[in-house]
């Protein structure tokens, strides 16, 4: 069955969802990655929506579970890309992905998650690492 | 309500494919990205319920006027109050899905009947395009929706699935159905291999009954062939008066019962002779004979048989094939066979042997006839034991039936073959076909290359009726370097000697059967024989009249001289057969 890739930037977990996302797929990439962010005691963890053209209840709460449960296993949440027509039907269906931090760009998403994770981070992504 | 298109979902998976329909639709209709996102949404919610609590569902994409109606109809339990549901009383996730949905259309209505189902009604109104699309326009889209069927991806690989199973199922069933086909041809195989063992063992059956018949008919021949002898060598007796004189009738009915013993003793030595070649006990004895030699000696052997009424025996020249080298006795056999069966089978016309040198090494004698001819399906059948054909002049003739199935075994001894052609009313032909020079399938035993060795010698005939008067000749003659051939009397000796065609013949002159003297004048008469130098070895001493008729035909005349030391009398002949120019190699008795 196909899965949405999930690929680790140093302390970060990277997510680029690229498909039109059904249901299923959207439940597998929480399962995946839970597990992904406990394997690799990752800090952070950065979505791409850019792609995604449609944003519904579902997937929108299934965005809201994995950013509450990736807190509780300590690591911090961005999504980013969100295209303007999805985020004005989200807000119109009514859902405003509380406890998610978004981004416009990836650029700014890193930034936010490497500031919420501190210093220590930003030298031992310059170090290497350490933790 | 104009509809535009009906898609079918069955799962999740189908949730994709009713939010890229209504993208699509919306596009074509002419709404802007927003409202395409806000549709495609709103029909997400929906379709997601009705799958979730509906088990799959029908939607249809419909254009009424200037709105757009998605019409999403399960076939699920139904929902009991589809107003609470709709007010946010519901208190579940699943009236949150359909809550959403109506904040991003028009209009949302929920008809629902329990155990029957349950349809959503969502109606959008084209924002911005001020006229209403006709009819032409709606068929352009519609074709454009059936042209890009964005078909469920996972659906399709599930189709392929099916596919590949049933593909697999007929595969398996095929495999089943060889297996099966394979078993039946290993017990088919099974059932082979058991005839063969059973054929073998019929053979080797056949083989064995073969052998007894062999044996049976040697042996039976050999039984037959005595008493036989003593019939008609008794009939014989009676004939030459030999017990006092025999009255006309007397004559007759003797000759009758001679005849008939004759008769006998004839198929008797074909089936003897059949016989020892099916056992293998005839030895081919070669010696070097020229064709012309040959068609001589058969020449005078058959002329007697031509019955002189309009058959023509004709011998072609046979000077061109020249010498041959294997048995000529044998070839004498076939050859005589085919011509007394032609002469046999034939009323009018001729009889012709001709003879062909091939440049291959054989040569091909044939025997060609204007007689009755043969029917296809009788070709094979002569050339078995008793294989006559019934016809006509069959009745008439007498035959043994076993010349010709001898003459095939006498002809593949000698390396050759037999075969003819023939059609019916109007002729037949009959062929020999071997080798110029036989050569022995093995290097054979001592005693056959004895034997041939023996047939390199010098022949000599000894006519004479007397067996002690024989014996004591062949104690002169016999030291080791010539053949001797006996003949018990006259005609017995006539028919020796062109057998055998030998280099000298000695002839009494008193003999039962055919007296010295008609014999000597057979022998003179017939070309094959006449050449033949004939030493006359008599105890009776010659009148002058005798003299004067054996003058002129005689090599010499020899006295049996009983006194005489053997010494004495082994020098006669031998000075005798010098004087003659036979000078056989002088080992002995110098």
């Amino acid at each position: 069955m196909e899965r949405i890739p999930i690929i680790r930037m140093s302390k970060f977990l990277l997510v680029s969802i690229q498909v039109d996302m059904h249901d299923r797929l959207a439940l597998a990439l929480q399962e995946d990655l839970t597990a992904k962010i406990n394997e690799t005691n990752a800090r952070g963890v950065l979505i791409d929506i850019s792609s995604l053209e449609l944003v519904d209840s579902f997937i929108g709460r299934i965005i809201g579970t994995i950013a509450s449960m990736a807190r509780v296993l300590d690591a911090e949440t961005v999504v980013v890309g969100m295209q303007p027509a999805v985020a004005i039907t989200l807000v119109e269906l009514g859902m405003s992905l509380p406890g998610v931090r978004t981004a416009l760009t990836v650029e700014r998403g890193m930034q936010i998650l490497e500031r919420a994770i501190g210093p220590t981070v930003t030298e031992g992504t310059d170090a290497g690492p350490e933790e | 309500m104009t509809v535009l298109l009906a898609v079918n979902i069955r799962d999740e998976q189908g949730i994709v494919v009713a939010r890229q329909r209504t993208r699509q639709v919306s596009e074509l209709l002419g709404f802007d990205p927003q409202d395409q996102i806000r549709l495609a949404t709103a029909a997400s919610e929906v379709v997601r319920n009705a799958v979730q609590f509906g088990r799959g569902c029908r939607v249809e994409f419909g254009v009424a006027g200037r709105t757009l109606l998605i019409n999403v109809q399960d076939n699920g339990p139904g929902i009991a109050d589809p107003q609470a549901v709709l007010d946010g009383r519901a208190g579940s996730a699943n009236g949150l899905g359909l809550v959403s949905a109506r904040r991003l259309v028009d209009d949302l209505t929920i008809e629902s009947q329990p155990q029957v189902g349950t349809t959503v009604r969502l109606k959008k109104t084209f924002a911005r395009s001020g006229s209403v699309p006709t009819d032409q326009k709606l068929g352009q889209i519609i074709a454009e929706l059936l042209k890009s069927s964005p078909e469920d991806p996972f659906s399709e690989v599930r189709q392929q699935n099916r596919d590949l199973l049933k593909t697999l199922d007929e595969l398996r069933e095929r495999e089943t159905r060889l297996a099966e086909l394979n078993r039946e041809l290993e017990e088919t195989n099974r059932g082979v291999m058991a005839l063969y063992a059973e054929l073998d063992e019929k053979a080797e059956a056949i083989r064995r009954v073969s052998d007894l018949k062999s044996r049976f008919l040697s042996n039976m021949s050999h039984e037959f062939r005595t008493p036989l002898n003593s019939i008609v060598s008794l009939t014989q007796l009676l004939l030459d008066r030999a017990d006092g004189p025999l009255r006309d009738e007397q004559v007759k009915q003797v000759n009758f019962v001679r005849r008939a013993a004759v008769g006998l003793s004839e198929l008797v030595n074909d089936l003897l002779d059949l016989a020892k070649v099916e056992a293998g006990k005839v030895v081919v004895r070669p010696n070097t004979f020229l064709a012309a030699d040959l068609f001589a000696a058969l020449r005078g052997m058959m002329r007697p048989l031509t019955t002189g009424d309009g058959v023509a025996l004709t011998f072609d020249d046979a000077a061109a094939v020249g010498a041959l080298h294997t048995d000529e006795g044998k070839v004498a056999q076939i050859l005589r066979n085919f011509l007394s069966n032609a002469l046999k089978f034939t009323e009018h016309g001729e009889v012709r042997l001709t003879a062909l040198a091939h440049a291959d090494g054989t040569i091909q004698f044939a025997v060609s006839d204007t007689g009755i001819g043969i029917a296809a399906c009788d070709r094979e059948r002569i050339f078995e034991e008793f294989g006559q054909i019934e016809n006509a002049v069959q009745s008439k003739v007498k035959g043994t039936g076993l010349g010709l199935p001898l003459s095939k075994r006498l002809a593949e001894l000698l390396g050759g073959r037999v075969w003819l052609t023939s059609e019916p009313g109007v002729g037949s032909t009959f062929y020999l076909s071997l080798p110029r020079n036989y050569s022995a399938p093995t290097a054979g035993t001592p005693g056959e290359r004895s034997r041939r060795a023996e047939s390199t010698r010098p022949t000599f005939l000894l006519i004479d009726d007397d067996e002690i008067a024989r014996y004591l000749l062949r104690g002169l003659l016999e030291n080791g370097t010539v053949n001797l051939v006996e003949a018990e009397g006259g005609r017995d000796g006539v028919r020796q000697a062109k057998l055998h065609h030998p280099r000298a013949i000695f002839l009494d002159l008193m003999m039962p059967d055919l007296s010295g003297f008609d014999t000597l004048d057979q022998l003179k008469a017939d070309p094959d024989t006449r050449d033949t130098p004939v030493f006359v070895y008599t105890s009776h001493t010659p009148s002058a009249a005798e003299q004067a008729r054996l003058a002129g035909k005689v090599a010499g005349i020899l006295a049996k001289a009983p006194t005489a030391s053997r010494e004495a009398a082994g020098r006669v002949v031998w000075e005798a057969l010098e004087h003659a120019g036979i000078a056989p190699p002088r080992v002995t008795h110098a």
